[in-house]
């Protein structure tokens, strides 16, 4: 475990993070170590995300730094490990809508917050998501929209699920844009959470929490 | 002629006259004989009128005969169609918008897709020369028929006079020759789109619709200009982490260069207002302490210098200000208008009520899934609250009403008349 490792990638000091991996990987630190430090680190970003300490520049900076050590210590790798049992969830943006800010920072603070989180993208058609859900027994799946549009491509989605016989299995929440809890009543979904925090404590509240954390 | 009972009787020239009066006193913060109501109605045409969001685009006619038969059904005193066409995007193979019918279904609605045409590494061109930059580099990654561009010798050349008309056979390049000719073909097709507004105005104020209280130029604050089109969402954000002062430079130049258009097209066209769609400076995008470097001092510049050329801001705040509506208050007193998306809007008027005129306050998901006595409800409300003491204009925060129920939407432009007036 590297401390230092963990400070620079937390706090974004992404040449010494990157200069430092380097070092620790031709030292002979096991490359997992290295992975595990930064997990660690993206917990701190997480937490300082939620405190509002960080903001969406340190998000994507995190992404970009947890990107090049990845790409460093890839080489070292011998065989994919798989991470600990974690809990699917499905996230996309539905379909009409190509927004995908608002998801992508879900998709980020429900990843650091150990769910398996399948990410369909954007512009999803309802099928895809039923598909998704039916292939990784999700319990949770999150629905976001922009337009005003969504607001029926949301309905369609809770209803594709339920004609899937799958809706008694999921919990469904839905955010993003003009979207508020108007629209999760409308759409017939559980709940709507207004920001990513909000996403992952009904995550954790309809799962009982997650793995890791 | 109105249908409702308190206009009843008057000529359309006498409501012409109201219904901008009664605009233009709200956006001077004072009080109108009751609340104005604007209706962006979008797609909602469309939707009204049984045509598809294509044909909504492609057949002015029939977007505006729609447009006309709304207005006098619900009588709002502004009304708003689609704010955009597609001619000039599809003749130049624009990368960064879709369209129903086009990229999208008959029935798709219009979107903005986001690329990264500006690379962190072009910063120090851009800062160098932006127009230069603009036509020769920005213009061919960001318009597929506008390819040719990359071949022209840089703008500069022309300041050497007589001495670079010899280099004018490289202007005869097949590809510059088909990326000017593209060029030709949409200016034609942007003059038809510029001949239908000037008809859909006349139509509408023939039936005692004043036209729209947004026209004016349209500008961005520094920071959007910089990310929506040239370095998109990812780019920007790591900007402001990898090359503040680069972005900060860069912002400069977005500033000095916007103004210098703002002021030019109000100066020829006789407009007296700037639309301003905010997008990434709401709460949760950027720290206060990154808003107060990269956002907030560069387009309260913006503003400022417009109400000292009389010229009124109005601001599309997009998403949420809650966080930071204290910076909004010290624009200048009525010199500026405020269309809040999904802020507070009771904190809004709150803290920025004797500040600017406030838009905004109906959520479009009450239009779409409320009951007949929620949105009264809402209405009351708005009037009695936001209303107060004047300086507040009735609409929907999301600028587009698609998907709304019409019967809604029929009870909240009588509850807006009802609860509305002073």
């Amino acid at each position: 475990m590297s401390d230092q490792l963990i400070k620079y990638v937390a706090n974004m000091q992404e040449k010494e993070a990157l200069a430092l991996t380097k070092e620790l990987l031709e030292a002979g630190v096991p490359p997992m170590e290295v992975l595990d430090d930064c997990r660690a680190a993206m917990d701190l970003v997480g937490k300082r995300f939620e405190k509002q300490e960080y903001f969406i520049p340190e998000l994507i900076l995190a992404g970009e730094i947890l990107k090049s050590i990845t790409a460093e210590v890839r080489p070292y790798i011998e065989g994919e490990e798989e991470a600990a049992d974690a809990i699917p969830v499905v996230v996309g943006t539905v379909e009409g809508d190509i927004h995908d800010i608002g998801k992508d920072v879900v998709v980020f603070m429900l990843d650091i917050n150990g769910f398996e989180v399948h990410d369909l993208g954007v512009d999803v058609p309802p099928q895809v998501f039923v598909d998704k859900v039916e292939e990784t027994a999700a319990s949770v799946v999150a629905l976001s929209g922009f337009l005003t549009l969504s607001f029926d491509s949301m309905k369609e989605t809770v209803e594709a699920i339920e004609a899937a016989g799958l809706r008694d299995g999921v919990r469904i929440m839905v955010g993003g844009g003009a979207v508020d809890e108007g629209v999760s009543e409308y759409a017939a979904a559980d709940a709507y959470g207004g920001d990513a925090m909000a996403a992952v404590s009904l995550a954790k509240k309809w799962t009982g929490g997650n793995e890791r954390g | 002629m109105a249908k409702n009972p308190l206009d009843k009787g008057k000529s359309n020239e006498k409501l012409l006259a109201e219904r901008q009066q009664r605009l233009n006193d709200a956006l001077q913060l004072e009080q109108p004989d009751r609340v104005p109501l604007f209706m962006p109605a979008g797609y909602l045409l469309a939707e009204y009128g049984g045509v598809t969001h294509a044909e909504q685009h492609h057949d002015f006619d029939t977007a505006q005969e729609l447009l006309e038969e709304f207005a006098l059904d619900f009588e709002p005193d502004s009304v708003l169609g689609l704010f955009n066409n597609p001619g000039p995007s599809l003749v130049l193979g624009d990368r960064m918008t879709k369209w129903p019918g086009k990229q999208l279904p008959e029935n798709g609605s219009f979107q903005f897709d986001e690329h990264e045409f500006m690379k962190a590494e072009d910063y120090d061109d851009f800062l160098d020369d932006p127009s230069d930059w603009a036509i020769r580099t920005y213009l061919p990654r960001a318009f597929e028929k506008l390819d040719g561009f990359k071949f022209l010798p840089p703008f500069i050349m022309w300041c050497f006079g007589h001495y670079h008309l010899g280099n004018l056979p490289m202007y005869a390049a097949p590809p510059v020759q088909e990326s000017l000719e593209a060029l030709g073909n949409a200016i034609q097709v942007a003059l038809k789109d510029a001949a239908h507004i000037g008809e859909s105005t006349e139509r509408m104020a023939a039936l005692g619709f004043p036209p729209t209280f947004l026209a004016g130029a349209l500008i961005e604050a520094p920071f959007d200009f910089m990310s929506d089109t040239l370095r998109g969402m990812r780019g920007i954000m790591l900007d402001i982490m990898r090359c503040p002062e680069k972005l900060l430079a860069a912002e400069q130049k977005a500033l000095k260069y916007q103004l210098d258009f703002a002021l030019s097209f109000c100066q020829a066209t006789g407009l007296k207002r700037a639309f301003i769609p905010l997008h990434r400076g709401s709460d949760g995008f950027m720290s206060l302490e990154q808003f107060e470097r990269f956002y907030w001092p560069q387009l309260k510049e913006m503003m400022v210098t417009l109400t000292e050329h009389d010229i009124m801001p109005i601001c599309f705040y997009e998403g949420v200000w809650d966080q930071r509506l204290e910076y909004l208050a010290d624009l200048p007193k009525g010199k500026t208008a405020g269309w809040f998306q999904r802020s507070d809007i009771f904190k809004v008027k709150d803290v920025v009520g004797d500040t600017m005129c406030i838009i905004g306050g109906m959520k479009n998901s009450l239009l779409k899934n409320g009951t007949v006595e929620k949105v009264r409800a809402r209405t009351k409300e708005l009037c009695e609250r936001v209303g107060e003491g004047g300086g507040f204009i009735m609409s929907t925060g999301v600028g587009e009403m698609e998907g709304s129920d019409l019967e809604l939407v029929r009870t909240w432009a009588e509850a807006a008349r009802e609860f509305g007036a002073y």
